[in-house]
C-alpha cells in the first residue's frame, strides 16, 4: 500500500513537472501585446498597460477613440537614457489623448523583429533601428508603410536623404528620426598643426607622426570594415552593392578605394574596432574615425575633442570622402497598424516634430531627420551635428535592400585579405566578389 | 506470471523524461526537417511551400573543394588537438599525483580555472590579452625583445597556431581532472608489487597505468574528440567575428557551414544544410561509439 501511494506520488510530482515545463514555453491568457510591452516594466505597470490593451482590443479600430488608454511599445537598441527622453517628449505631448510610448531595449533588434514581426501576442508595436534592415523586412512583408500613418505633409522638412533611406522600391515603410555618420575625430591636445584638407597631406602626417611598434598613431580606422571604408569607395565611385543588388566588391572604383586605403591601414593598428577606440581614448591616437556613437567614451577620458566632416578632405580624383549615413527610423508592424492605428498615427505626428530632434541634439549629440530642428539655437552651436549635417549634404544612405545583409561579410573579408593578410588585391576582389553573388544567390 | 503493469512501470517513470527530450530535442530536429522541404526565406516568409528535395540538392552542391578543404582542416584541427590535449593532459596528472608534491590541492584548483571560465569570455580575453598586436602580451613580449609586430591571426598557419593554443587551454583542466581521477583509482599495490619486480617508472606507466586508464578514459576522450570535431566559437570569434575579421580563411566544416547558409536569411537552405551536418555527426558519432566499444 505504502510503495502504490509512493509511486502515485512520484508520478503526480513527475507530471507536475511536465506540466509546469511545457506550460512555461507557452503564453498566459492575458493580452500578450501588452504583456510584451511590460516587460521592462514594474508589476504596477504592468497591471495599468494590460488594463489599457485589454480596452484597446474590446474596440474595433474604427471606433477607437483618442481617450482610451493605449500603450505603444517600441523596441530598439540604444542607449536606454536618450529613449526614455524620447518617450518623455511623446508622452507628454499625449498625455491628454491617453497615448503612452514606451521603449524597450532589446539586443539584436533585427533578429528579434524578424521572430517576432508577425507575432501581435509577442512582438512590438514598432522599432526604432538603422535603415539598412528595411529591405529584408519589407520583403517579409510585416511592416506598414508609414505614409498609410501620416501625412508626407508633416515630412517635408526632413532632410531628403534621410528620406530617400527610409525608401524601399518607391515606398517609404519607415519615419526617420535622427541619422548618424562617420566622423574625423581628433583630439585637440594631440594634434599638431593645421588640419590637412586632403588626404594625402593626410597621409603625410600620418608617416610622420606614426611609430608602429612604439604603439602611437596619427589616425586609426576600422580599416577593414566597409561601413568605415566606405568615404573612400564611394569618393573613387566605386560601391559595395547597387541599387539592383548587384556587388561591386571588383568594381574598378572599389578596388581603387580599396587599393587607396591599404597604404593608410598599415598605418592604423590592428582596426577591431575594440583596439581603436582604446587608443585612440587612451590618447595614443590623435584622431579617430568614428560616429556618435564613441562620444560618451571620448568625454569620459577627458579628452578635448576637435570635429572635422570627412567631406572636408578630397581624395586624390578631386572628389571628397563621401560616407555612407545610417538613419535611425521607426517601423511599424503591420499588426499593429490594424489594432492601434491611430494611436500609432499620433505618436509619429509627434516625432516627427522639431522637439522631438531637438532634445535628441541638446542631449545626446543626435542630427535629427527634421531640417526644422537646425534652426534651434543650441543645436546650431553644436560642432559635431554640424558636421554631420554638412557631410548628410553628400552622404549616400546605406543600401537598404535584402541583398546588403548579406555584402557586410563578404566586403569585409576582402579588406581584411587585402589589409592584413597581404593579398593580391585583384584576385581577392574577384574571389569575394564570386563569394557575394553566391550569398546573394543563397537568398532566394 | 509476470504482472504486465509492470512490463510499463519503467516506461510510465521515463514518460515525463521523454516528453521533455521529444519537445526539447526530437521536435527541432523534426521541425528543421520540414522547414528544409520548403522555400521558407524572405521572399517567402509567411506563403513558403513545399519544394521537395531542391535545398538537399543545393546544400549537397555546396559540398565542393571549399567543403573538403574545410573537412580536412577539421580532421586535422580534431587530431592535432586531441594528441596534444590527451599527451600534455596524461603528463601533467601524473605529475600532479607525484609522491612528495607539495600544495598539489592548490594546483588543482588553478588548473581548473580556465574550464570554469565562460568560453565567450575566455576567447575575447584571449583575443585582446594575447594576440592583438597592441594590447596583447605575446606582441608585448616581442616588442621588448626587439622584434617586430605580428599579427597571429592574419593568416592560416599562425591563426590555426593560435586557436588551437586557445582550445587546448580551455579543455586541458577538464582532460586534467578526469586523468587525476583515473590515476587516483589505480592500486597502488600493483606499483608497489611492480617496483619489487624491478620495474622502472617507464615500465610502471606502460604496464600499470596506461592499460589502467584506458577503461576510464576513453569515453572522456570520445566525447572531447567529439567535442573538438565541431568546434566552432573559437575559430569563429578569434578569426571572423563580424567587425574583428581577422584575414585568416581558416575554415572548418561548421565554420563553412555557418558561412555557406546561415547569413543567408534562407532558412529551407539552411535547414538542409543544418540536416546534412546532422547526419554527418551522427555517423561521425556512431563511428567513435564504435571505436570506444572495441577499447
Amino acid at each position: 500500500m505504502r510503495k502504490n501511494g509512493k509511486t502515485g506520488l512520484s508520478l503526480l510530482l513527475a507530471g507536475a513537472l511536465t506540466a509546469g515545463m511545457l506550460t512555461g514555453c507557452g503564453q498566459n491568457g492575458q493580452n500578450a501585446a501588452s504583456d510584451a510591452g511590460n516587460t521592462a516594466g514594474t508589476s504596477a505597470d504592468s497591471a495599468e498597460s494590460a488594463a489599457a490593451q485589454a480596452s484597446v482590443n474590446d474596440q474595433d479600430s474604427d471606433t477607437q477613440t483618442s481617450r482610451e488608454a493605449v500603450t505603444i511599445t517600441a523596441w530598439h537598441d540604444n542607449d536606454e537614457s536618450m529613449m526614455n527622453a524620447l518617450a518623455d517628449v511623446v508622452n507628454a505631448k499625449l498625455a491628454d489623448e491617453n497615448i503612452t510610448l514606451r521603449f524597450e531595449k532589446k539586443p539584436d533588434v533585427t533578429g528579434q523583429i524578424k521572430l517576432y514581426g508577425t507575432d501581435a501576442a509577442n512582438g512590438p508595436d514598432m522599432y526604432l533601428f538603422a535603415h539598412d534592415s528595411l529591405g529584408a523586412f519589407a520583403e517579409m512583408g510585416i511592416l506598414e508603410p508609414v505614409g498609410n500613418l501620416i501625412d508626407a505633409d508633416k515630412e517635408k522638412d526632413f532632410i531628403p536623404m534621410t528620406i530617400e533611406a527610409a525608401t524601399y522600391k518607391d515606398e517609404q515603410y519607415l519615419m526617420p528620426v535622427y541619422y548618424e555618420t562617420l566622423l574625423f575625430m581628433y583630439n585637440k591636445a594631440l594634434w599638431d598643426g593645421d588640419m590637412p584638407s586632403t588626404t594625402e597631406e593626410l597621409y603625410d602626417y600620418m608617416a610622420a607622426n606614426t611609430d608602429v611598434n612604439a604603439g602611437t598613431y596619427a589616425l586609426v580606422n576600422q580599416h577593414s570594415t566597409s561601413y568605415n571604408i566606405a568615404p573612400f569607395i564611394n569618393g573613387f565611385g566605386g560601391y559595395i552593392i547597387d541599387k539592383d543588388g548587384t556587388p561591386g566588391l571588383n568594381a574598378p572604383g572599389t578596388k581603387e578605394a580599396v587599393n587607396y586605403n591599404r597604404k593608410f591601414a598599415q598605418l592604423q593598428a590592428d582596426g577591431d574596432y575594440n583596439t581603436v577606440t582604446a587608443l585612440f581614448n587612451e590618447g595614443k591616437a590623435a584622431a579617430i574615425i568614428g560616429g556618435p556613437w564613441l562620444v560618451s567614451g571620448i568625454r569620459d577620458a577627458g579628452i578635448d575633442l576637435g570635429i572635422k566632416s570627412l567631406c572636408d578632405f578630397t581624395l586624390p580624383n578631386g572628389e571628397v570622402m563621401i560616407p555612407y549615413s545610417g538613419v535611425q527610423c521607426l517601423g511599424v508592424l503591420k499588426y499593429a497598424a490594424e489594432s492601434k492605428k491611430e494611436a500609432l498615427t499620433r505618436v509619429l505626428e509627434v516625432l516627427a516634430e522639431p522637439e522631438a530632434g531637438i532634445t535628441l541634439a541638446k542631449e545626446f549629440n543626435c542630427a535629427p531627420a527634421n531640417s526644422k530642428a537646425y534652426e534651434d539655437a543650441d543645436v546650431a552651436a553644436n560642432e559635431m551635428i554640424l558636421a554631420m549635417e554638412k557631410t548628410a549634404q553628400k552622404a549616400v544612405p546605406m543600401p537598404n535592400i535584402p541583398e546588403m545583409s548579406v555584402m557586410w561579410g563578404p566586403a569585409e573579408s576582402l579588406l581584411a585579405a587585402v589589409n592584413k593578410s597581404g593579398e593580391d588585391l585583384d584576385s581577392a576582389a574577384d574571389k569575394y566578389q564570386e563569394e557575394a553573388l553566391q550569398a546573394i544567390a543563397d537568398m532566394q | 506470471m509476470k504482472n504486465p503493469r509492470k512490463k510499463f512501470t519503467p516506461w510510465l517513470y521515463n514518460l515525463p523524461a521523454f516528453l521533455l527530450i521529444g519537445v526539447v530535442v526530437l521536435f527541432p530536429i523534426l521541425y528543421t526537417g520540414y522547414i528544409s522541404f520548403t522555400n521558407m526565406n524572405l521572399y517567402h516568409w509567411q506563403d513558403y511551400t513545399f519544394i521537395g528535395a531542391d535545398n538537399y540538392v543545393r546544400a549537397l552542391g555546396k559540398m565542393n573543394s571549399d567543403f573538403f578543404a574545410a573537412f580536412w582542416t577539421t580532421v586535422g584541427w580534431t587530431i592535432a588537438n586531441m594528441t596534444l590535449d590527451v599527451g600534455i593532459a596524461y603528463i601533467l596528472a601524473a605529475g600532479l599525483n607525484a609522491e612528495g608534491l607539495r600544495a598539489r590541492r592548490i594546483y588543482k584548483t588553478l588548473i581548473i580555472f580556465p574550464w570554469a571560465m565562460p568560453a565567450y569570455v575566455s576567447i575575447l580575453a584571449w583575443r585582446v590579452g594575447m594576440y592583438n598586436t597592441e594590447f596583447g602580451l605575446l606582441n608585448k613580449i616581442l616588442v621588448a625583445a626587439g622584434f617586430e609586430k605580428m599579427n597571429f591571426l592574419s593568416k592560416n598557419g599562425p591563426a590555426f597556431l593560435s586557436c588551437m593554443v586557445l582550445n587546448l587551454w580551455m579543455s586541458l583542466p577538464y582532460m586534467i581532472v578526469m586523468f587525476d581521477g583515473a590515476l587516483q583509482s589505480i592500486d597502488r599495490s600493483m606499483y608497489e608489487s611492480a617496483v619489487l619486480d624491478g620495474a622502472g617508472t617507464w615500465q610502471k606507466n606502460l604496464y600499470i597505468t596506461l592499460p589502467s586508464l584506458r577503461k576510464v578514459m576513453a569515453p572522456v576522450v570520445i566525447m572531447t574528440t567529439f567535442t573538438t570535431f565541431k568546434q566552432f566559437d573559437i575559430v569563429y570569434l578569434l578569426t571572423m567575428q563580424k567587425g574583428s575579421v581577422s584575414g585568416s580563411t581558416m575554415q572548418t566544416i561548421i565554420t563553412y557551414a555557418h558561412q555557406n547558409a546561415f547569413v543567408s536569411n534562407n532558412y529551407g537552405l539552411s535547414s538542409a544544410v543544418s540536416i546534412v551536418i546532422f547526419v554527418i555527426i551522427i555517423v561521425f558519432s556512431a563511428w567513435t561509439n564504435r571505436a570506444a566499444k572495441e577499447t
